[in-house]
């Protein structure tokens, strides 16, 4: 887990990241459906809007993810672009222009539009280097957990017999242990880290996916394409690759947008549980945890808990949203 | 509409009226009934109503060692000494069980021996372990079974592996019970020895002063041989008995009269109580009118005191507005409601007539330095530029609401050795921070090679806050251009930790008086207590600071003493081997009724002198808890507003 927390390794990863994801859009464009479902996609303005709102939030978290060096140590593009927002003693609220002490209110350096936290941290600067441990957490654990359960899935689906029972007996087994009790006992084990909370994700995360894709092969696997394939003599891994993947991976772009939003929730629930993020890395979930004291203070400080769970929300609706108009653009009959 | 609607309408009508009107008839007041209502010459029983935060572990005197326990028993449980209630800066001991202060002296092999007296006539509480249930007198030989419980490994005293170095024959006496298996109870500790039915002598291996704090603490309070048997736990003819530790037999102010466990314990006045009186002195000026009436009579001045067990914070403070609990401590919730930003109490609060009490306890927290670690324990300088760079005073006000005191030594005020005009001279100052740094090796935080030096510091994880300071800690220091990896660990974990010596520097070290004296907090540093041996877990080794330790710690105050203790403190200051932090401090609050009569913070809530006006809480308990006839109006109405809607919807129908 080391590794991941070198600077170089993670720009690496933020490119290789972003490189994977091109080229599965770039491989959607050759089939005519994902062109056909693009074109119905691009007339739902909900969805595009959501689309957009997810791009936003991508732009925000790469420039938190991409680290440079700079004479102060190493500081991330979303750092350096805020390095004028000055650091105040604690607690301001939103644009005042005194700390939040009665008894000894102290003029602030600069006026901060969301306020600043305990330790006199911009709030707005800090929800949007939150960013970044969300998006990390979907990408990260995604990686893991679609090429697991696609993989298992279209296995069980196409193959049947004991690779279907073996592989429905790993996922019952999985499914039938209480997951967040399964997240801390791992993240107990590996240690803290953004890392370590995909890896727990990913091997708690892949079950939805499998049911999903082995349902789908048994279905696909009855048409003639795959009769077709099979009477040429194709092998297994041809069908499997060359004409299954390619009619379920519809399925699998939905529930990776749909999952993404529900691995947003998680990072920020389990840092809400004091199991998620490492100390020094924003995260939703830890502003969301901190305000637990915040909002027992008096004057309440309201505006950490209020940043950091609309940035959650905004994300996590958009994500839905877009999810639920990829199912239209994919199935416009279901959609409908 | 049906015909049975209508008296169905009626009857419902009809019990909501008569449901609003015994709401507000009926209290709320969440306390059982005194033990009593009167005294036997007819004026009221007074009852103390206090909170709890869990049961107590364990009443045994020679096993109680947490707060909980010590808060509990303390009014149950005598010592042979105790401290003053207004003597506290230095703390002084007074007699309690024993008739004077014991006598000392020496013996041509250089044994030292404390002779003590007991009070004669104090007697045991009344308990069913007695012959007719009648308490017995206490004698010497009810200290001697005390002290050899101390010994018996099957009672698993903690602080036995102190005494055992100084007490003649202790170390012995345990070793064999524990090859034996069993403690011989007729054979005597030859460090205790009964020169009468009152007297005894206590001989030690080497001078050892305190020894005097020891006799204040209840680990060598007196115990009735006859109680410990008789409550074993077992069932005899069909009743099974309750085991020692949950029904102590004591000669304190109060006795046990109920323990519901997870609940309540109620305590009532013994009745025989006769070995202390209300001091005659030892107050401010400003506290004369208050405490000069009851100077010189006879303690305790309540009949029972409630202690109700809370997992929360919140309904203390609910019931302690109500006016049902006559004191609490302010917590985190109820801060800002009672405290006001300049540290007062608030006007609201004031006009009750309740008070603010703001107590310090014999503590010092800081960051442990590991003085083995290659790059922290060979550089002076580091280690004095990372103290300079930590701003107890912002880590104060951000996280504990400004209330504890900033640590400038490691002796905590009261104690004799804090000085009160020290200031560390690495305390915070950023710019000298930076100097001394650059004077370690590492100029704007980069060594020789330009590479950036990176400290790990281990923390305690898992809440909010917790994550909150150390992200604090870690900016504290980062300010000089290093960088700081924290580690969260559980709490065990630290402490493991701090004892393999397995990290560079730790938060959450501390250390709370056991008794006030410096030897109790310079032990921390001396070098023969590196672990596993002792709680020196910055591992300081340094031959000047254990010869003025063992100096120190074998003298009775004086201000020679007090000289040894500031060189210790300077020499302690110079080579930094924590990061100070700060003295514990809390506020308390106190009703009109129940005002505040003691105030030394080595006692555990000094119930004995509890005071209590009954007429005063009983009217300001009624004024405060008045029952608003509006809820009665609005909830009448919307029945009825309810009732006549429904009818004109079916009549429509």
């Amino acid at each position: 887990m080391k590794m991941l927390d070198q600077i170089w390794v993670q720009n690496l990863c933020v490119v290789a990241g972003y490189s994977l994801l091109g080229t599965v859009l770039w491989y959607g464009t050759r089939s005519d459906r994902w062109r056909a479902a693009w074109k119905r996609l691009k007339a739902d303005v909900p969805g595009m809007g959501a689309l957009f709102v997810i791009f936003a939030y991508l732009l925000v978290g790469t420039l938190e993810s991409l680290t440079i060096s700079a004479e102060s140590g190493n500081l991330t593009l979303l750092q350096k672009l805020a390095s004028g927002v000055p650091q105040e003693k604690s607690y301001s609220a939103p644009l005042a222009k005194t700390t939040l002490s009665v008894a000894e209110p102290k003029p602030l350096k600069a006026v901060h539009l969301l306020g600043t936290d305990a330790l006199g941290r911009d709030t707005l600067v800090q929800t949007l280097r939150a960013t970044r441990s969300a998006l990390w957490i979907g990408g990260l654990t995604s990686l893991i957990y679609i090429p697991l359960g696609v993989l298992l899935g279209m296995m069980a689906g196409y193959f049947r017999g004991w690779v279907d029972d073996v592989v429905q007996f790993i996922y019952s087994t999985v499914a039938a242990v209480p997951e967040i009790l399964m997240l801390v006992a791992i993240l107990m084990v590996l240690g803290k880290g953004l890392g370590t909370m995909a890896i727990a994700l990913g091997i708690t995360g892949w079950v939805g996916m499998a049911r999903l894709i082995r349902g789908e092969t048994l279905r696909q696997v009855e048409r003639p394409y795959v009769a077709a394939a099979k009477a040429m003599g194709q092998s297994h891994w041809k069908i499997l690759s060359s004409h299954l993947l390619p009619n379920v991976m519809h399925l699998v772009l939905i529930k990776f947008v749909l999952g993404f939003s529900g691995l947003v929730l998680a990072e920020a629930i389990l840092s809400y549980l004091g199991v998620g993020v490492p100390v020094g890395t924003p995260s939703w979930g830890a502003m969301i945890d901190a305000s637990r004291s915040e909002l027992s203070r008096e004057p309440l400080v309201w505006w950490n808990l209020t940043a950091s769970s609309v940035a959650l929300f905004i994300l996590v609706l958009a994500l839905n949203f877009f999810g639920d108009a990829l199912r239209r653009a994919f199935d416009p009959k279901r959609g409908e | 509409m049906p015909p049975r609607t209508i008296p169905r309408l009626f009857a419902s009508l009809a019990a909501a009226l008569v449901l609003s009107g015994v709401f507000p008839a009926c209290s709320n007041n969440p306390l059982p009934e005194p033990l009593q209502q009167t005294r036997e010459d007819g004026s009221p029983w007074k009852v103390r109503y206090a909170a709890l935060p869990e049961d107590p572990r364990s009443l045994d005197p020679q096993v109680s060692y947490d707060s909980v326990s010590r808060r509990v028993l303390e009014p149950i449980q005598e010592c042979l000494l105790e401290y003053h209630p207004y003597k506290t800066d230095p703390f002084e001991l007074t007699p309690c069980l024993l008739s004077g202060l014991p006598e000392r002296s020496e013996t041509a092999d250089g044994r030292i021996i404390y002779r003590c007296s007991l009070k004669s006539g104090i007697l045991f509480h009344d308990d069913a372990c007695f012959p007719g249930g009648k308490g017995r007198e206490v004698v010497a030989a009810d200290v001697e079974y005390a002290f050899k419980r101390i010994a018996d490994p099957k009672v698993e005293c903690p602080v036995l592996s102190t005494l055992q170095d100084y007490i003649v024959g202790l170390a012995d006496a345990f070793e064999e019970a524990r090859k034996a298996e069993r403690f011989d109870y007729s054979k005597p500790i030859p460090g205790f020895v009964v020169t009468g039915s009152h007297t005894f002598e206590i001989h030690l291996k080497a001078p050892y002063p305190q020894l005097l704090y020891w006799l204040a603490m209840h680990f060598t309070a007196p115990v009735a041989r006859e109680a410990v048997e008789f409550y074993d736990g077992k069932a005899h003819d069909g009743v099974t008995r309750d085991l020692f530790r949950f029904h102590p037999v004591a000669t304190g102010p109060f006795q046990i009269a109920e323990w519901s466990r997870n609940t309540r314990i109620r305590l009532k006045r013994n009745p025989q109580y006769r070995t202390t009186v209300f001091p005659t002195g030892g107050w401010g000026a400003d506290q004369d009118a208050l405490l000069k009436p009851l100077a010189g009579k006879a303690l305790p001045f309540v009949d029972e005191v409630c202690m109700t067990i809370f997992k929360e914070s919140i309904p203390i403070f609910l019931l302690f507005r109500q006016g049902y609990l006559d004191g609490m401590g302010v917590g985190k919730d109820a801060f800002s409601s009672l405290i006001t930003p300049a540290r007062s109490l608030s006007a609201k609060y004031i006009e009750r007539g309740v008070t603010l009490h703001r107590d310090t306890e014999a503590s010092t927290f800081f960051m442990a330095i590991n003085m083995e670690d290659p790059v922290l324990g060979k550089n002076k300088k580091l280690r004095q530029a990372l103290s300079a760079a930590f701003d107890a005073k912002s880590n104060l006000d951000i996280f504990f609401n400004s209330v504890p005191i900033v640590a400038e030594q490691l002796l905590p005020p009261g104690l004799a050795g804090h000085r009160k005009d020290f200031k560390n001279p690495y305390g915070y100052n950023l710019e000298k921070a930076k100097a001394l740094l650059a004077e370690a090796g590492y100029p704007n935080g980069r060594d020789a090679s330009g590479k950036v030096l990176e400290l790990v510091l281990d923390t305690t994880g898992g809440s909010a806050n917790e994550r909150m300071m150390a992200e604090f800690d870690q900016r504290q220091f980062e300010q000089l251009g290093i960088k700081i990896k924290i580690v969260e660990n559980p709490f065990a974990r630290l402490l493991e930790k701090l004892d393999e010596g397995g990290f560079q520097f730790a938060t959450g070290s501390g250390w709370g008086a056991d008794y006030p004296d410096p030897e109790n907090f310079f032990f921390l540093y001396y070098s023969k207590n590196v672990p596993p041996a002792g709680k020196n877990h910055s591992r300081y080794r340094n031959p000047e600071f254990d010869r003025l330790f063992e100096q120190m710690a074998t003298m009775e105050n004086s201000p020679e003493r007090e000289k040894i203790a500031l060189q210790m403190n300077n020499i302690l200051s110079e080579d930094v081997p924590h990061i100070l932090n700060m003295h514990r401090s809390t506020f308390a609050l106190a009703q009109p009724w129940a005002p505040r009569v003691q105030s030394n913070p080595l006692l555990e809530g000094g119930l004995k002198y509890a005071v209590l006006e009954h007429g005063t809480r009983e009217q300001l308990r009624s004024e405060w808890n008045g029952k608003p006839l509006w809820p009665v109006i609005v909830l009448a109405s919307g029945v009825l507003a309810a009732a006549l809607i429904a009818i004109n919807a079916r009549r429509k129908h």
